[in-house]
């Protein structure tokens, strides 16, 4: 009786409150993996017969291949702007993060158009040199291409990552290599990426997700990945019992990518080896030293971030009489509602659960915290399938309940804005999460217990003491998350109500049907808010960094 | 009466008016492609439609026959070829594209694409699953390059050399000839439209069309608007504003459409269409089809 009691007092509102939210987030899941263990049919045996090889081929050559790619530009450009001054250099330095802004789908259809027959190149060399050109080396819409699209509008994770492990970590053991006389690609290769190796593992693990989560890229272009299929399966051959089998086999390869990020980062985590911290001393290059690392840098730059801006300006000049009308606001405040209230409601849950795993450290609390890093590995289209049905069913049962006292009955997917957020919440809690928790890790616990000893409740201690502490890294969450859903592709498309488009699903949606030059004005509007936000992130954090 | 929209890729859309049951808002469910429409009915998502007013402005073909979709606008599946290189004259069926004459000459999208789906679903229908994969072998054989694209990219890779023919939708044609983009009028003066089986079993056509839904809560104004949208005002606007073909046959068509002139029409009820769908996507794999 008394451990009962015991056990009912350490059951407190945080305990509960966290419990809630992962049971709401392991839900969508559980019915994934459920009907991952139902038998195959006929349709199950035909895509592994014919589609699963090249389904994961074609998979693995775009995760090792971006893996790679990003890994050496994201490093080899933080390195650069961290250790060296050349021209530019204060603006590409965040400038370089900026390609965030640019959603991968985006991008490739960009450059298709570019690139194309019609394009602005072809056109160019046509009409103004009359040069032919092969079509073979114009071909963007291939595994290549994918690779392509994806490095340079995914390296900017890596970057960010080990450009401020650089940042803080770097001085002495740079400075003792070069006093060994290394030279500097000695330096990088032999000691610099070897000794960030937990951050860029980090780094790449987010661009992997990024790449396995995609559907607009892969879609346009026309390569079979696990997304492509699961949205074949379950809509064209209208068969989502493979569905789910398929989604169920991408969870394991998921996994397999959390197992290899955890076995090579080990016990490191990308934050200091001393608590003395000193900045490194960039050094200054002088000559072609410095227009080649000014060139490196304003190439990676301008392709993934300045020449698809220009040429959606471009194609948005040209359409947007008929585009930017009452509608097109429509669409633009449609995105900016619903990023806001999911990045509001992801803020508050992540500080709730946040508080509770750091106050109440137990087996139950780490549980928690991990599978609130979870969501952001399930490819938005699994949770989207997974939402649906815990919302059909609960309807059902709103239906019987309101049948059972004679009323009418009334649905609650008539509200499916709350079902669009709710699969939001679930799918991007982990970037707003990781972001509160970061925060919290970085103020300790100490002011937190001072004001508890004093008497003040948890509750009272919470909004007065532990929030204003966070604030920063609550600003920082709530930027990434809105940033995120305005870019959002798949989750939306397949959840979004009546009346009710973003700007991502109606740009993805002209260039899906072949009218690429009308997809600028939104594909536009979306950079450049995000843009914006990445903007402000990187100078809250700039500020956090300095205090 | 007012009208809320929500759009979507009509596969997707169907699964989740399915999924949704009777608690849909949806009255009325418009899709591009029979085969969409037909799966819709199969599903048991759609509701028969008692209308005079449909009867007389829809031909039987492209309709349901138990009225339970209706057709609105209509497309051709046709062969585009460069009007440099390839003359009218050596072009006559979808089968004969599989001979060795067109070896690496053929663009064609992906097997993914609902279009190629419905094609080959008419090919099981009239010819039988044995010749129907026969044919999709041989095209996956002469194909130029890799399927990849939508269908304009079939046709600015034909005028760019990639290829000599592209299996591609009348509209799309239609669509780069009036495009705001010189550089696309230019791709769409290069390319001829051939009707091919006009000697045989006819042009693969298709529709976009509309069907009340199963749940609608207001079918006597989904009615209406149905019909509203059959009417010869709205079939002109319809159809003129993406180069389709109406199915009013009052309606006038668009002065492109015009200049290609008329064609035999694949005679089968297009809800095999949808009958098919599975075992077409099915063949396609089989044969290595992307």
């Amino acid at each position: 009786m008394k451990s009962v009691l015991h056990a009912i007092r350490r059951i407190n509102i945080w305990a509960v409150l966290s419990f809630l939210f992962i049971v709401m987030i392991l839900l969508p899941n559980l019915v994934i993996v459920v009907n991952f263990f139902t038998p195959g049919n006929e349709n199950w045996q035909h895509i592994k017969d014919y589609l699963l090889v090249d389904i994961l081929s074609n998979t693995a050559i775009l995760l090792v291949f971006t893996g790679i790619t990003t890994t050496l530009i994201g490093t080899s450009l933080a390195w650069i702007v961290t250790v060296y001054k050349f021209p530019l250099r204060n603006f590409l330095k965040w400038g370089l993060i900026l390609p965030l802004a640019v959603p991968p789908f985006i991008g490739a259809y960009t450059y298709h158009g570019m690139l194309d027959y019609t394009g602005v190149i072809q056109a160019t060399l046509r009409n103004q040199f009359q040069i032919e050109v092969d079509q073979k080396h114009f071909d963007i819409m291939s595994l290549e291409g994918s690779i392509f699209i994806f490095t340079l509008f995914l390296y900017p994770y890596i970057y960010v990552i080990t450009k401020s492990f650089f940042e803080q970590q770097s001085a002495s053991i740079v400075e003792n290599a070069r006093l060994l006389g290394a030279n500097s690609v000695e330096v990088f290769f032999r000691v610099i990426l070897p000794m960030s190796r937990a951050a860029i593992i980090g780094g790449v693990t987010i661009v992997l997700l990024e790449v396995i989560n995609d559907y607009g890229v892969v879609k346009y272009f026309g390569v079979q990945t696990f997304i492509t299929s699961i949205f074949q399966t379950w809509f064209a051959m209208g068969d989502i019992d493979s569905a789910f089998k398929i989604a169920g086999t991408l969870m394991i390869v998921v996994i397999v990518i959390l197992l290899f990020e955890h076995f090579i980062r080990g016990r490191k985590r990308f934050s200091y080896a001393s608590t003395k911290i000193r900045p490194i001393q960039p050094k200054q290059l002088v000559g072609f030293k410095a227009w080649l690392a000014f060139g490196y840098a304003f190439l990676v730059f301008s392709l993934a971030l300045l020449i698809p801006l220009l040429q959606l300006l471009y194609w948005a000049f040209m359409t947007y009489e008929d585009i930017v009308t009452v509608e097109f606001i429509t669409l633009v405040k449609n995105s900016f509602m619903v990023a806001a209230i999911a990045a509001f409601l992801i803020v508050v849950v992540a500080l709730i659960i946040a508080n509770y795993t750091r106050l109440y450290r137990s087996f139950f609390s780490k549980v928690i915290a991990r599978i609130t890093v979870l969501g952001y590995s399930i490819p938005g289209a699994i949770i989207a399938v997974g939402v649906i049905t815990i919302f059909i069913a609960l309807d059902d049962l709103f239906f019987s309940l309101f049948a059972l006292f004679g009323q009418e009955p009334g649905f609650v997917l008539k509200t499916s804005l709350i079902m669009l957020i709710f699969a939001y919440v679930i799918r991007f809690l982990t970037v707003g999460y990781n972001s509160i928790e970061s925060g919290f890790e970085k103020v300790g616990n100490t002011f937190t217990e001072a004001s508890m000893m004093l008497g003040v409740p948890p509750l009272k201690t919470f909004f007065k003491v532990d929030i204003p502490l966070v604030k920063g890294a609550v600003v920082s969450g709530f930027i990434l998350v809105f940033v995120d859903i305005l870019k959002e592709l798949p989750l939306t498309m397949l959840l979004q109500p009546f009346n009710f488009q973003t700007l991502s699903t109606k740009a993805f949606q002209y260039a899906n049907d072949e009218m690429v030059n009308e997809a600028a004005s939104a594909s536009l509007l979306i950079i450049i808010i995000s843009g914006i936000c990445i903007f402000i992130f990187h100078k809250v954090l700039d500020k956090g960094e300095q205090s | 009466m007012e009208v809320n929209v929500v759009q979507g890729k009509g596969n997707e859309l169907m699964e989740r008016l399915d999924r949704e049951g009777e608690a849909t808002e949806a009255d009325v469910f418009i899709t591009a492609d029979a085969g969409n429409l037909a799966r819709l009915k199969e599903k048991g998502l759609t509701q028969a439609i008692e209308s005079d007013v449909l009867a007389q402005n829809i031909p039987e073909k492209l309709k349901d026959t138990d009225n339970e979709w209706f057709g609105l606008t209509k497309r051709a599946r046709v062969i585009v070829y460069s009007l440099e290189r390839v003359d009218p004259s050596e072009l006559s069926t979808y089968e004969a594209l599989t001979e060795e004459a067109w070896q690496d000459r053929v663009l064609i999208r992906s097997s993914e694409n609902i279009y190629n789906q419905s094609l080959m679903a008419s090919f099981i229908e009239l010819n039988g699953e044995e010749a129907a994969k026969e044919w999709a072998q041989g095209i996956v054989d002469n194909m130029a390059r890799e399927p990849k694209g939508g269908d304009t990219d079939q046709m600015t890779a034909v005028v760019a050399g990639e290829g000599d023919v592209a299996i591609a939708n009348t509209y799309y044609v239609g669509r780069l000839l009036n495009s705001e983009n010189p550089e696309d009028v230019k791709v769409g003066e290069q390319l001829g439209v051939f009707f091919p089986n006009q000697d045989s079993t006819g042009t693969h056509i298709n529709i976009s069309g509309a069907a009340v839904t199963k749940h609608a809560s207001n079918v006597d104004n989904a009615t209406a608007f149905i019909e509203y949208l059959s009417s010869v005002d709205a079939q002109e606007v319809f159809a003129e504003a993406n180069n389709e073909y109406p199915v009013n046959e009052e309606a006038e068509i668009s002065e492109t459409l015009q200049s290609w002139g008329d064609f035999k029409e694949q005679d089968i009820n297009l809800t095999t269409l949808g009958n098919n769908n599975a075992r077409a996507i099915q063949l396609m794999n089989e044969v290595g089809w992307k």
